[in-house]
């Protein structure tokens, strides 16, 4: 059959100019869109905050059902044609491949001949490009090989071993406290027969469901003492570097506290938490951090267990003087009397108990601190030191060991080593580390002594400890954990060091602030400051910031020299270490919370 | 000419990109908010294909199956081939969208030799098995035109070139490489590697990843200059019909009747598997060629040996396309992101995966994903192994079947490499015996 060319090749011609066409209506369609989301307008995303602020305008809501609806239909019209014209784009290729098909056939079919290579020279060439492919397969897989370490089998391996603790302990606590004693650690026993098989059913079910912030969304708020781990670091940025407390600059808000405390604020989202307490009342508060409004207080009272009286405490410490701890779903707080308690984000009681008499002739002050599902609270009261792990969804203790040290006014820090996560705790007669999954210590190691009121600071596998009349130590991880270096120039006995892998940044009680090569121990500097500090320094994005006893903020560069970059009043004294978040300071004076920022 | 070449590229990169435009507006729009009561519908899983409907579909794979044969066979017709591989990219290709396809059906076979608690329905043996039966007897009639990947390329076969014959067979090894990837990944579980690539299944359902659109066109625009690139160089399945067609008892040849060595059929083959006449051995001595055998024979156990250490060496990366191996990865790293101690190590964009949101509301436990991928990492270590020696087989048998001499008087279609299209037939001046 004779095929008419020049049809078909008018028909190949159609088909491709028509498919062009679509192609291009699609692209400006989908350059069209890319600018242009429908679903967030900024019409009706304007128009949706007006209506927030008078939720009554029923005219302006049935105005923005509209505008939405309009979009939305815009959006699947558009869909439609998308789908239509993907289809018509298909139907034009099919034609055009079709009609040069054609027009192929019809070619004249002439026959090429060419000169063939020798087979054995083919053979003898081919052979020699695959012995050249296979070696190049074995030289590039190798060295991939080699950039991957293999190493993941025993990352695994550890991290299995890790967790699997966590998993035996929270599946039957009763095991765990034979495996425990059986490794020479004094366990308490964690509750009576009759309770142990709720304790085991409800920690069963928090093995299953996991209740907890990913580390990114602890790191983007404060949630407990000297920030993410409490090791002294703040992520946030854009922090404000002057204000001034008397005469309103810079302060966003102020708002008297109810109730006195020493502890620090934490922050989650936007709620502040703070605790105060007498020898009768014991308070939790939650303010709005954007307005300084208290959204809630809660009482702390009624504690099953809790002793009639409050411990006596001294003036310089209080009843409530150990920073809170929050995961968002939750906020933890324990006083001067044992009371430990979890309060939910709207003010009420999830679970409350008392932990026994701290016997701190100070009073308690060791803030609580958080790791996954667990709270960890370091009880080094003066009978029976211990620390312990609780649930954090009913309180029950999921581990606790016992401690043989002396009373501790430090608080616990929550360190990766990189290959394991420890709780590092210094009291008399030194510093030690435990396994946050099951209570194990991990190692210990003699250093600091006396009333150790410093909590340690921790960067690249060396932690440092201090204490006023001891040592300050820098002990280098390790299979056998080892004093790296020592100095006794500078010392603290309340504000505790911030580390990173190149210095260490010392501050102490009297007023002097040093600097010290974090690896050898070097001083790089000192400065010498009017008031000493009880609040502990923070690092927040490459700056120092040290509150002083009188309320004035020093803010400097964390490096090897001293650039002073800011100093800022408060108006009011202050002993307690800031939180950050969003661009702000909040900051606890004596009488007041503040909130430092840009207004 | 090289403008037209110019329009046509020009006229596929537009195809890629309108469709990414659909397959990027597919999921972007958010459920709308609404306060009057109304519920959500229940997010429903379409019914899978019925019984009758698979079967059916085995039916007109045996039925297509049958007509190529006898279309190649008996009546010599590439006009008929055509006709049944516009059948089956419609068919086969559009209207069931690619699936359950022979090719993919390796990996489910893969599986269920591996995992006995893995039911293979009988549709996916059949799909498997029947395309081998058939290349078994007659060729690669699947290939012809029943297989819907192959004959979508074949309708761009344009322009195409001869490529030496040497690159032919260098290329031919990666198909051995890429189904031993696909037995690994379906036998440990890890993924359908085939079907997750295959390039032309999101031209068949109209979506799909950008990436996989453009590897598709790519391949088609291929097509016009390298006759169907992914049947001769990428596809697993097609070493399997390779080694099936090359004792195939009645499988096609060029010429109807006696070949009088007229050359026009030399060049019409677009796939080079035509096999022309070579007359006599020269330029190589019994005694040499004798000695590289004994090398050759001498060297397969090592070749052997150290494609299996080799591969072993990168079992960990090959580990790593696992989602349980990958997850605890994740975490694991996460872990240590979020422990760092300087702001510097911290990478503020981290955002964490979707997949680890889902495992920590899911409620699985962290220890026995790291162990469970741990025991994966060991099964992949077995695997990697048996997959690098047997890679090692593939080179070393390849390079002792081009130390072997065949005599042969006419042209003759490979039979391994011959996808049974019958283009050949057309060139072929003989008339058939009546």
């Amino acid at each position: 059959m004779k095929i008419n060319t020049r049809l078909w090749k008018i028909i190949a011609i159609i088909a491709g100019g028509f498919s062009f066409v679509v192609c291009t209506i699609l692209i400006v369609n989908y350059i069209q869109l890319k600018k242009y989301n429908p679903a967030e307008t900024e019409v009706i995303n304007s128009l949706v905050e007006r209506l927030n602020e008078n939720p009554e305008d029923i005219q302006l809501r049935e105005e923005i059902r509209m505008l939405d609806f309009m979009s939305r239909k815009a959006y699947f019209t558009n869909q439609w044609q998308v789908r239509m014209g993907g289809y018509l784009l298909l139907l034009g290729v099919l034609v055009l491949i079709v009609a040069l098909q054609i027009l192929k056939s019809e070619e004249k079919k002439i026959p090429s001949l060419t000169e063939k290579d020798n087979s054995i020279f083919t053979q003898k060439k081919t052979r020699k490009w695959v012995a050249i492919s296979g070696v190049a397969i074995v030289i590039i897989t190798l060295f991939f090989a080699f950039l991957s370490h293999n190493q993941l089998s025993d990352t695994f391996a550890e991290a299995t071993n890790k967790d699997s603790v966590l998993v035996d302990l929270d599946t039957i606590t009763e095991t765990v406290n034979v495996e425990v004693e059986e490794n020479t650690l004094i366990v308490e026993q964690v509750d009576t027969t009759s309770e142990l098989t709720d304790t085991v059913t409800i920690t069963i079910t928090e093995t299953v469901i996991s209740d907890f912030p990913t580390s990114k969304e602890i790191r983007k708020n404060f949630a407990n003492f000297r920030g993410y781990g409490g090791n002294g670091i703040s992520y946030h940025k854009n922090i404000p570097v002057s204000w001034n407390g008397a005469s309103g600059t810079n302060i966003c808000w102020k708002t008297p506290i109810p109730l006195h405390g020493f502890n620090s604020p934490v922050i989650w989202e936007d709620k502040i938490f703070l605790a105060g307490a007498n020898a009768q009342k014991r308070e939790i508060y939650c303010f709005d951090r954007l307005t300084g409004k208290i959204h809630w207080t809660a009482n702390v009272k009624n504690v099953p267990g809790s002793p009639a009286t409050s411990p006596a405490v001294t003036d310089d410490t209080g009843h409530a003087a150990a920073t809170l701890s929050t995961d968002g779903r939750r906020v933890y707080a324990i006083f001067s009397n044992g009371d430990i308690t979890a309060i939910d984000m709207e003010g009420k009681k999830v679970w409350a108990r008392n932990l026994g008499p701290t016997g701190n002739h100070y009073g308690h002050s060791s803030s609580l601190m958080l790791h996954q599902n667990v709270l960890i609270v370091q009880y080094d009261t003066k009978t029976s030191p211990k620390i312990m792990g609780l649930s954090i969804k009913t309180g029950n203790t999921v581990w606790s060991t016992a401690r043989d040290v002396k009373v501790s006014w430090a608080s616990p820090v929550v360190i990766y080593t990189g290959k394991q996560t420890e709780i590092l705790l210094a009291s008399d007669p030194g510093v030690a580390s435990y396994n946050p999954y099951s209570g194990k210590e991990n190692w210990n190691i003699e250093s600091v002594f006396g009333e150790v009121g410093p909590s340690v600071a921790y960067a690249d596998g060396i932690v440092y400890a201090m204490n006023e009349y001891a040592s300050l130590y820098a002990i280098k991880l390790g299979d056998e954990p080892e004093i790296l270096w020592e100095n006794m120039d500078y010392l603290s006995d309340v504000p505790s060091p911030i580390a990173t892998k190149k210095y260490l940044f010392v501050p102490t009680s009297y007023g002097v602030f040093a600097c010290y090569d974090a690896k050898t121990g070097e001083q790089f500097w000192e400065q010498e400051f009017d008031n000493g500090s009880y609040s502990s320094p923070m690092m927040v994005d490459g700056k120092i910031y040290l509150m002083d006893m009188g309320g004035v903020m020093h803010i400097f560069s964390a490096s090897d020299k001293y650039v002073a970059i800011g100093t800022a009043s408060l108006g009011e004294a202050s002993m307690t270490t800031p939180a950050f978040s969003d661009g702000h300071i909040y900051i606890r004076g004596e009488k007041h919370l503040f909130c430092v920022g840009s207004k | 000419m090289l403008k037209k070449n110019f329009q046509k590229i020009l006229f596929f990169i537009f195809v890629i990109i309108s469709l990414q435009v659909y397959d990027a507006q597919a999921q972007r729009f958010p459920k709308p908010e609404f306060e009057s009561g109304h519920t959500q519908p229940v997010l429903e899983i379409p019914e899978s294909r019925s019984d009758f409907m698979e079967y059916l579909d085995v039916f007109i794979l045996f039925l297509a199956l049958s007509l190529v044969s006898w279309l190649v066979i008996k009546k010599r017709s590439r006009k008929g081939v055509l006709w049944v591989s516009i059948f089956s990219i419609l068919y086969f290709g559009f209207l069931r969208e690619g699936c359950v396809c022979s090719v993919g059906a390796i990996q489910n076979v893969a599986l269920a030799l591996f995992n006995p608690n893995y039911k293979i329905p009988l549709t996916v043996i059949a799909f498997f098995v029947l395309p081998l039966i058939y290349a078994l007897i007659f060729g690669r009639v699947f290939c012809a035109g029943v297989c819907p990947l192959g004959a979508i390329q074949d309708f761009f076969v344009l322009r195409p070139i001869q490529i030496p014959l040497w690159l032919q067979k260098l290329l031919g090894l990666i198909p051995y490489i890429y189904l031993g990837l696909a037995v690994l990944y379906a036998t440990t579980g890890t993924d359908f590697i085939i079907c997750r690539y295959d390039p032309f299944i999101g031209i068949f359902r109209m979506t799909a990843q950008f990436s996989m659109i453009v590897l598709g066109v790519v391949f088609l625009l291929t097509s016009v200059f390298v006759a169907r690139p992914y049947c001769r160089f990428f596809c697993p399945y097609s070493v399997l019909l390779n080694l099936f067609s090359r004792v195939s008892k009645y499988h096609l040849t060029i010429t109807p009747s006696k070949c009088v060595q007229c050359r026009l059929c030399e060049n019409s083959c677009p796939f080079g598997a035509i096999e022309q006449p070579e007359q006599l051995k020269m330029n190589e001595s019994r005694k040499q060629t004798v000695k590289r055998f004994v090398v050759l024979g001498t060297i397969i156990p090592l070749l052997v040996f150290v494609g299996g250490w080799t591969v072993s060496q990168f079992h960990e990366t090959l580990a790593k396309v696992h989602p349980k191996v990958l997850l605890a990865q994740e975490l694991v790293s996460l872990d240590t992101i979020s422990q760092s101690d300087t702001i510097t190590e911290i990478d503020s964009n981290y955002v964490e995966s979707i997949e680890i949101e889902a495992f920590k509301t899911s409620g699985e436990s962290y220890t026995e994903l790291y162990a469970d991928a741990n025991e994966i990492i060991k099964q992949f270590y077995i695997g990697a192994w048996i997959l690098g020696a047997y890679i090692g087989l593939v080179f070393a048998l390849t390079l002792a079947s081009l130390s072997t001499f065949r005599y042969r008087k006419n042209y003759e279609p490979n039979k391994g490499t011959c996808l049974s299209c019958a283009r050949c037939m057309d060139y072929c001046p003989i008339e058939p015996e009546t």
